[in-house]
């Protein structure tokens, strides 16, 4: 079983991205997803491209690595591909075939194919922009931190937003010791002559009963000692409590967000004046 | 008489984390063996290889490259008959408490044995001579594992590797975070187990003054490298390797050294208070001093 999941895949560089505040990410974020989604004409896709490009090589990630990310999804990413080149219908047909006559014909047409390829692009440019922001560039307490603050004006309105925040922290931080934990009672079972790999379903679910439950034992102890932990340090919610770091907005931080402006409405004009290839 | 061996371990190497910034060379060329009847001890310094190279003995880890013969059969021949190997290797992980799942005490420990496929009044048969042999008493046999205390639910565990009868023992730390009690116990349980059954022990730890009590062989690692093995008086008498490697050797042997630097003629192979005793007396007797 692929327990080493990469969790975390900060990859510190000490960059300008690196440095910039969360929240500014954050927005960057929100603007950089808005215009994939605005975003119908191949040029805009092209402007997008070239901002991944820009911040890939700012952020020194190196471009292996980020590639290395897409692997999982290169399936998902082709399998949406071929559906567009064949489900879609346009004016202009390519090719015609019957497989089954009178049943089943498989029509291509030119907008099927260009479908097809700016949809892969909008995928690989989405997930190649918010991984470089979001995972490779900012740690997840970052993140968090970035998000409490981001959104604190919401506890005007009474959302808990400290308390989520702390339990995003502290999921965050647990999933390794999780994963750790579950991959050492696994071979402690497995010694035990635990088959994981054969057998039915049914018997391949009680098969992790021996697992689940020492896990389940050994997280609510977990759990129990951070809040006996957390409670002798007088942990008693986010009021008056203050930070080791405050976040605080410097000139790059604007400056950053004014350009996440900047493209979102220059995808908006090259939409509507360039000529390109569109997704329909 | 030479014993035979159970367990060859044969050039094996082990990197973890291949190919990345985080390369480790965990296991360097270890070749050693496992004698039969006779309790063998894996020391070394945390993050010295001892837990990755006994993982290898039953193949929850498989090695980069080299061999583990198990009874003269290399375990990775056919890996698909691995689980097998399993049952003949039987291992104890660190805390194994935490391993408990089923309702009662009883059935935790049937659950190695009901995995190999034993007749039904066998498994009764052998979980009560296990249970007998780690001290759990009946009356808690019905109990949930959950509601033990650490010692005991220790126990449990030991004893649900125990009722598979296997012909190797292995144990990763099996005193640790006991009380000298609980060590005592545990230990002591351990080796009369080995007597009583005559099957091959492993017992890995880092606390030199158990080992020096218990074991009959010892294998020292640091970092990665097998750098010492003997028996105890020749493990012991390296007093200086060992502190290299980051261990304490046992208290007494300290005592025997700087008595032997004061000019003082006592065996440099005293490493239990009880020998040390014996020699001071001796010495005293004789009007050396």
């Amino acid at each position: 079983m692929a327990l080493d999941i990469t969790l975390g895949q900060y990859y510190g560089t000490g960059s300008v991205i690196h440095k910039l505040d969360p929240r500014a990410k954050l927005l960057f974020v929100l603007f950089f997803i808005v215009s994939i989604f605005v975003a119908k004409d191949i040029y805009a896709f092209g402007l997008l491209a070239i901002v991944v490009i820009l911040s890939l090589i700012v952020s020194k990630v190196p471009i292996r690595l980020v590639l290395k990310g897409l692997k999982p999804l290169v399936f998902i990413i082709i399998f949406t591909s071929v559906l567009n080149i064949f489900l879609s219908r346009g004016e202009e047909l390519l090719f015609t075939k019957e497989i089954i006559p009178g049943f089943w014909t498989v029509n291509l047409y030119k907008e099927g194919l260009i479908n097809a390829g700016l949809l892969a692009m909008r995928i690989i440019i989405l997930l190649m922009g918010t991984s470089v922001y979001f995972s490779y560039a900012t740690t997840p307490i970052e993140l968090t931190d970035g998000l409490e603050r981001g959104l604190g004006f919401l506890k005007k309105i009474k959302v808990p937003v400290h308390e989520f925040a702390m339990m995003m922290t502290i999921a965050l931080r647990f999933i390794p010791t999780l994963v750790d934990e579950t991959s050492k009672i696994m071979n402690a079972q497995k010694a035990r002559g635990a088959d994981f790999s054969s057998g039915g379903l049914i018997k391949r679910a009680k098969a992790l009963i021996p697992i689940i439950i020492p896990l389940f034992v050994s997280s609510f102890r977990r759990a129990e000692e951070l809040a006996t932990a957390m409670e002798c340090r007088c942990y008693h919610g986010g009021n008056g409590r203050t930070r080791m770091n405050v976040l605080k907005m410097k000139f790059r931080d604007y400056v950053f967000i004014i350009l996440s402006m900047a493209m979102l409405a220059g995808v908006i004009l090259v939409n509507i004046y360039a000529n390109g290839f569109k997704l329909m | 008489m030479s014993k035979m061996s159970v367990i060859d371990v044969k050039n094996v190497n082990f990197i973890y984390g291949k190919k990345t910034p985080y390369e480790v060379h965990a296991l360097q060329n270890i070749s050693l063996s496992i004698k039969e009847n006779c309790v063998t001890g894996i020391i070394g310094h945390t993050g010295s290889g001892k837990s990755t190279l006994i993982q290898m003995f039953n193949g929850i880890t498989k090695p980069d490259s080299g061999s583990i013969f198990v009874d003269g059969v290399d375990i990775w021949e056919k890996p698909k008959e691995i689980s097998k190997i399993r049952f003949k290797v039987g291992m104890v992980m660190q805390y194994p408490e935490y391993q408990l799942f089923a309702d009662t005490v009883w059935d935790d420990i049937a659950y190695g044995p009901k995995n190999m496929g034993i007749p039904e009044d066998e498994i009764k048969e052998r979980v009560e001579t296990a249970a007998a042999f780690c001290g759990i008493d009946s009356e808690i046999m019905t109990k949930s594992p959950f509601d033990l205390s650490g010692g005991q639910k220790r126990r449990v565990a030991l004893a649900g590797i125990m009722a598979m009868r296997p012909s190797v023992l292995v144990l990763d730390e099996p005193a640790a975070g006991l009380d000298p009690r609980g060590r005592r116990e545990i230990l002591g349980g351990i080796c009369k187990y080995q007597k009583e059954s005559g099957t091959a022990v492993v017992i890995v730890s880092h606390s030199m003054e158990d080992m020096a009590k218990y074991c009959d062989e010892l294998f020292v690692l640091a970092k990665g490298k097998l750098i010492l093995q003997g028996n105890c008086k020749e493990v012991f008498s390296e007093g200086e390797l060992l502190r290299s490697a980051g261990l304490d050797v046992p208290e007494i042997y300290g005592v025997v050294r700087a008595m032997r630097h004061k000019g003082v003629d006592i065996s440099k192979y005293i490493y239990t208070v009880n020998g040390a005793v014996d020699a001071i007396a001796e010495l005293l007797e004789g009007g050396v001093r």
